[in-house]
């Protein structure tokens, strides 16, 4: 060493010359390029940061890897700062020599002006999401890894986020956002819409395929271009460049759940290709508290199996082509194919049993991805994600007059001319539902210096519906299929006026065209097919605010008004019972967040935080079936409306790497705020008083929190492994399927207090290569309910084995 | 200094925290109502159904000793029914069939102290029951009868234990070769059970045959098919929901109901609406009996029909003439009395035109003392009407705080 260090010098100075002479020689004829990436002290790469030449004002952002690039700079001697919230301004001379890329690593370090223990804590993604102006929940799933928990079951750990579930694996499920539900929110797969993702379903998706899942509560960004009324969900898959995750758990109810993921990159030529492949199977055989039913009587109530409850799903995801070129950051041609099946054991409630009734689907989905900083000019991003999606799906219920009850014994409902009958065990169908969907998201950000940028989103979206029920071959629904087009427009201002705070301003425009045909003056001579369309527009606007009140003190302002526009089934009926609401407008809200989270450590092992917001929704012109007591028809109306008042709050605390604990609340109260309804002919006027006025909607958990421990032993066995140990547990109280303030209150409605335990016990070696793990999930077999008292399993034992590299 | 920091970022945190306890505290208000002592008299019950925002009803059992005054509601009362429910009040149990996916039948009676309890629900059926009725022998008759389905299912069921006694399912091939026969009415007679239908396509709900009245004959207490009586002097038999197509008198005869009302559920007329009659202990129509709503009512028609004895019977008439009529409406209704003897309409005065809910009249009208007791939504409220059916006049009673009232009974 200390011989080569003339050498080395003497090598610099050669080199330092050069580069003036061709400096010199290039100055008036060729520009030269910067490129770099920015990370913090612990070597976390830093999106979002501003960088800026200061003699020529001009500047970027970086991206979330955090790279940054700043083309075309005249050759010469220039100034760069890089300023990012919760970090130290940093400053650093540079050269840009003609015709050359000059490649720079800055490392930031975090704002640590007042205390001298607050070790500079580098910020991992889930962080930096949280850190945003958005009222946002990230979680990783990184500690999730050897668990064989799914995108579900990772949710509905998340403050503000309640999942009724009808069942087990596979079973369907109500995902609630603060109260809100449905198409109200909704959700994405790397930026994607999955609203029709047909055959994906969230309790599916394994989280080894997932690196994250952030939720946006009420305010949504507009890079997500959508109409959600309450929020959405975006689900960001693994999307590191070579890695090779292989795992597989066997559990109780005969569950299967096999996943592998993985990616390859060559750095020299940017080649990547990227896959996830999943397989699920379960025969959710798990006992029941039911009513056995023999001759039209309950003889019994016993705990039973369920029999007709067999899923399975698979699916290929598929990625190619190129990253890191000077064409694109990110082009990306993929194929997800998904398949599932499943056999549906009862209806919404559990009175109804059924063994013969399947529900399948399977859909193919096309993406193309493209992403590119300073496409034409710096701080000029680009991206466009696309997907089309094909979707067929079925519903199967064609036995002839068979009836089971819980012991899954069959009977035969016979005539008196001794032939069975040809009802089916709901209603005789063998429904085909063909769907495709186009969705392209084009998002263009402009960094209009140091301190604000303008994004532009452009959503787009096409659907199209038909179905064909071949039991029922005159059913007009099959004749007529209905489309969907809507467009998506949104504009933010982003302004940073000082490194601790930062504000966005949003305007977002809506418009759908749906589409349908209906038949007029049936059996008349001037009978005829006609196309329907309908048309609208709809305007949202929204801010968001974050002040860094101390490096550890964040305070969060949010504010949406909020659309979800109708939907074809909502503005055209179904032909039968739903009749057709032209003038049907869009759902409202005004959605508003007040958070504040405090993080901190203590003696530099202790790491602490602690946060809290209040949640407000004033939503109207919800839409809802208006009541005809005297007729089977009915139509959609824009008649109802609610308020939620929640507060959410959490706690975070870990001790080196060792031990950590978490836990959050939220409580919500989700009242009826309609003065009157409207209930069609039976009063003069159709209108109604609200006798629910101010009162707590029904089936919705009202108060509901998590908890969870953690302890892992590093090189406890061998060098390089770990032990790990988790404890979760969840508690929803009781809540009522009526409205509480009426009726005698006879318990009969209400859904008791649960609290389930999970534990989870992982052992991994070879620096993570190697994983087991054995997870109990409903620890103490607690009876648990959702929906209409749909019983979910008891206690569940699994175990999982996983590779990685 | 910096604990100093720390502790007032904590404090704010816990600043937001604390305003959760405002909103909590806000939502308390669980007072229990006192009951009043139970002394044997009997009261009044009314099953009242609430729509919530989301379309959905839910219906409360209610007891109350005054319905002439003041305002009824169940607000912290009454036993609780989630779903779709119909009432029946049968001897001194009422009798609750539906509910949310359930087919169950619930009974509801009055227990020693005088409230309102439940039992039963140990019957379960393939479909709901369209209908529960009275048998003479003290046993209940019930239907399932559906558009969709292709057979007719007919129950005895012990009044006492609500479990079922006997079933008969018959195809529905033996009562029209058309598909969609729709229930109207049942009524049991001596060795009989007669039951009325007409012709609705299940998915489109047009009616397609509207030539002649269609009644089903079954064996009682056999339950067993014995054969379609046709009459083609009027249309066909009832109409949607209102359960009402066949009536018994005092003295087993039945009388048949056709109004191919479009107001009803009819997506056509081809027949004069009329009421014929079925001779107690005979299985065919009294051809020489025939009430003619052209020649009594001016053509003015009637969806419901409650017997009041003496062969008077409470009707809810139509105001508007089938050509007027609106789809579904059940309306404009005003209430009258008929005298299907000396074939006479009498107007009751008192009680303004109003909508009806297309639901079964004798259930949520109470026949008791000479009065009949009903429920009439005015402008946006809904208020009890007694009926004085000898002078045909009536008197508004108490405000009902519901959105329908599915029930109207005395226990």
């Amino acid at each position: 060493m200390r011989v080569l260090k003339p050498f080395h010098i003497f090598f610099q100075l050669v080199l330092l010359l050069l580069f003036c002479a061709i400096n010199i020689w290039a100055q008036s004829v060729e520009p030269g390029w910067v490129k770099g990436e920015v990370s913090s002290y612990n070597n976390e790469t830093l999106p979002g940061v501003n960088i800026v030449v200061k003699e020529l004002g001009k500047g970027t952002t970086t991206n979330i890897e955090g790279q940054f690039e700043i083309a075309a700079l005249p050759a010469g001697n220039y100034t760069l700062l890089a300023s990012c919230i919760g970090f130290q301004p940093f400053e650093q001379k540079i050269q840009v020599i003609a015709g050359e890329t000059t490649k720079l690593s800055l490392t930031l370090k975090e704002e640590s002006y007042l205390i001298n223990d607050v070790l500079v804590t580098g910020k991992s993604a889930t962080r930096r999401v949280i850190e945003q102006a958005y009222q946002v929940a990230s979680v990783s799933t990184k500690d999730l890894f050897n668990s064989t928990a799914d995108a579900k079951a990772v949710m509905n750990r998340i403050s503000g986020v309640r999942i009724q579930e009808e069942g087990g694996l596979g079973s369907d499920f109500n995902f609630t956002l603060n109260g809100f539900s449905g198409d109200q929110v909704k959700f994405f797969m790397d930026g994607i819409p999955m609203d029709n993702f047909g055959a994906v379903n969230l309790g599916d998706l394994p989280v080894n395929m997932i690196e994250r899942i952030d939720v946006y509560k009420g305010v949504v960004p507009v890079w997500l271009g959508t109409d959600a009324l309450g929020g959405a969900v975006n689900i960001i898959t693994n999307r590191r460049e070579k890695y090779l995750d292989a795992s597989y758990s066997l559990g109780s109810f005969n569950t299967h759940r096999a996943s592998l993921n993985g990616a390859y990159t060559n750095n020299e030529t940017g080649f990547t290709i990227r896959g996830n492949l999943f397989y699920n199977y379960s025969d959710n055989d798990y006992k029941v508290w039911a009513r056995i039913v023999e001759n039209n009587t309950v003889v019994d109530t016993a705990w039973v199996r369920r029999f007709h409850d067999r899923y399975q799903s698979a699916s290929v995801k598929l990625e190619t082509g190129y990253v890191n070129k000077p064409f694109a950051d990110n082009l990306l041609l993929g194929l997800m194919l998904t398949a599932n099946d499943k056999q549906v054991q009862h209806g919404a409630t559990m009175n109804t049993v059924y063994g013969g009734i399947i529900r399948n689907s399977k859909s193919a989905v096309p993406t193309l991805k493209f992403n590119k900083k300073n496409l034409w000019r710096e701080g000029l991003d680009v991206s466009l994600f696309s997907a089309f999606n094909i979707t067929q799906s079925e519903v199967i219920d064609t036995l002839s007059g068979v009836r089971y009850n819980w012991r899954g014994d069959k009977t035969v409902l016979t005539n008196n001319n001794g032939q069975a009958s040809a009802d089916g065990e709901f209603y005789r169908t063998f429904t085909t539902l063909d769907e495709q969907e186009l969705n392209s998201q084009l998002n263009v950000s402009y960094a209009l210096g140091a301190r604000s940028s303008l994004a532009f989103n452009y959503a787009y979206n096409y659907f199209h519906r038909e179905a064909f029920d071949t039991e029922h071959p005159d059913n007009i629904d099959n004749r007529f299929p209905k489309s969907l087009q809507k467009q998506v427009l949104g504009l933010a201002f982003k302004f940073d006026p000082d490194r601790r705070l930062s504000t966005t301003v949003f305007g977002k425009m809506y418009h759908i065209k749906a589409k349908t045909s209906k038949e007029f003056d049936f059996a008349l001579e001037t009978q005829r097919i006609e196309e329907v369309q309908n048309k609208q527009a709809n305007f949202g606007y929204g801010l968001a605010s974050t002040w860094f009140v101390l490096p550890e003190l964040q305070l969060k302002l949010s504010y949406e008004h909020t659309s979800r526009m109708p939907m074809p089934e909502e503005i055209f009926g179904d032909g039968l019972f739903v009749d057709a609401n032209p003038d049907l407008g869009p759902e409202q809200s005004n959605n508003f967040n007040l958070g504040a989270e405090y993080r901190f450590k203590l003696y530099s092992i202790h790491q602490f935080a602690v946060g809290s917001s209040l949640v407000y929704r004033d939503a109207k012109d919800l839409i809802y079936t208006v009541v005809t007591v005297s007729s089977p028809k009915t139509h959609y109306d824009n008649l109802s409306k609610t308020r939620v008042v929640g507060f959410e709050s959490n706690f975070m605390y870990k001790w080196k790497d060792i031990v950590n604990v978490g836990a959050n609340v939220t409580y919500q109260d989700i009242t009826d705020r309609a003065r009157r309804i409207y209930n069609e002919s039976y009063t003069g006027t159709g209108w109604q008083q609200n006798f629910h006025y101010g009162f707590r909607l029904p089936n919705k958990p009202y108060l509901f929190a998590n908890l969870n421990a953690g302890l892992n032993l590093a090189d406890l066995a061998t060098p390089a492994s770990t032990l790990g140990f988790n404890y979760y547990l969840n508690f929803v109280e009781r809540y009522f399927l009526t409205w509480t303030e009426l009726g005698a209150g006879n318990g009969k409605y209400v859904i008791p207090r649960q609290l389930s335990q999970d534990v989870e016990l992982s052992y991994s070696w070879k620096r993570g290569k190697y994983n087991v793990s054995a997870e109990c999930r409903n620890l103490f077999d607690s009876k648990l309910y959702d929906k209409y008292y749909l019983q979910k399993p008891g206690r569940a034992i699994s175990i999982k084995l996983r590779y990685t590299i | 200094m910096r604990h100093l920091v720390k502790f007032r970022s904590l404090m704010f945190v816990f600043l937001l925290a604390g305003m959760s306890q405002f909103f909590a505290a806000c939502s308390d208000d669980d007072d229990p109502v006192p009951e009043e002592e139970y002394n044997g008299e009997e009261a009044y019950v009314l099953s009242l159904a609430y729509q919530g925002t989301d379309g959905n009803f839910t219906y409360y059992t209610v007891q109350f000793d005054d319905v002439m005054s003041g305002s009824l509601s169940a607000v912290g009362k009454g036993i609780d029914q989630l779903g779709y429910y119909s009432y029946n009040q049968i001897d001194d149990k009422i009798y609750a069939t539906g509910g949310f996916e359930l087919t169950d039948i619930v009974a509801m009676e009055k227990n020693a102290s005088g409230q309102l309890e439940e039992s039963g629900g140990v019957s379960s059926f393939a479909n709901s029951l369209n209908d529960v009725i009275k048998g003479e022998d003290g046993s209940l008759v019930a239907i399932e009868m559906s558009s969709s389905s292709d057979v007719v299912t007919l129950h005895r069921i012990d009044a006492e234990t609500v479990t079922v006694q006997d079933s008969k399912t018959t195809a529905v091939s033996n009562l029209t070769d058309s598909i969609g026969p729709s229930y109207s009415g049942m009524v049991q007679t001596g060795d009989y059970i007669f039951v009325s239908y007409y012709i609705s396509n299940p998915t489109s709900y047009a009616t397609n045959s509207t030539d002649s009245a269609e009644v089903a004959v079954f064996t009682y207490p056999g339950l067993d098919f014995v054969k379609v009586i046709s009459d083609d002097r009027t249309g066909p038999v009832g109409g949607f929901g209102t359960a009402a197509g066949l009536i018994k008198d005092g003295n087993g005869n039945v009388y048949v109901l056709s109004h191919s009302n479009p107001a009803n559920g009819y997506s056509k007329y081809t027949q004069d609406a009329a009421i014929l009659r079925i001779n107690s202990g005979e299985t065919t129509f009294d051809p020489d009996y025939i009430f003619d709503f052209n020649e009594v009512t001016d053509g003015k028609t009637t969806a419901h029909m409650v017997y009041l004895g003496g062969n008077k019977v409470f009707v809810e008439m139509n105001t508007q003439d089938r050509s007027e009529q609106v789809a579904w409406a059940d309306g404009p209704l005003k209430p009258a009395i008929l005298d299907l003897g000396a074939k006479t309409i009498n107007y009751v005065e008192g009680v303004p035109e109003h909508a009806g809910i297309g639901r079964k009249l004798a259930a949520s009208t109470l026949l008791d003392d000479g009065y009949i007791y009903m429920v009439v939504p005015e402008a946006e409220s809904l208020f009890v009407y007694r009926v004085d059916t000898e002078n045909y006049t009536a008197t508004k009673g108490a405000e009902v705080q519901a959105n329908f009232i599915a029930g109207f009974f005395k226990l």
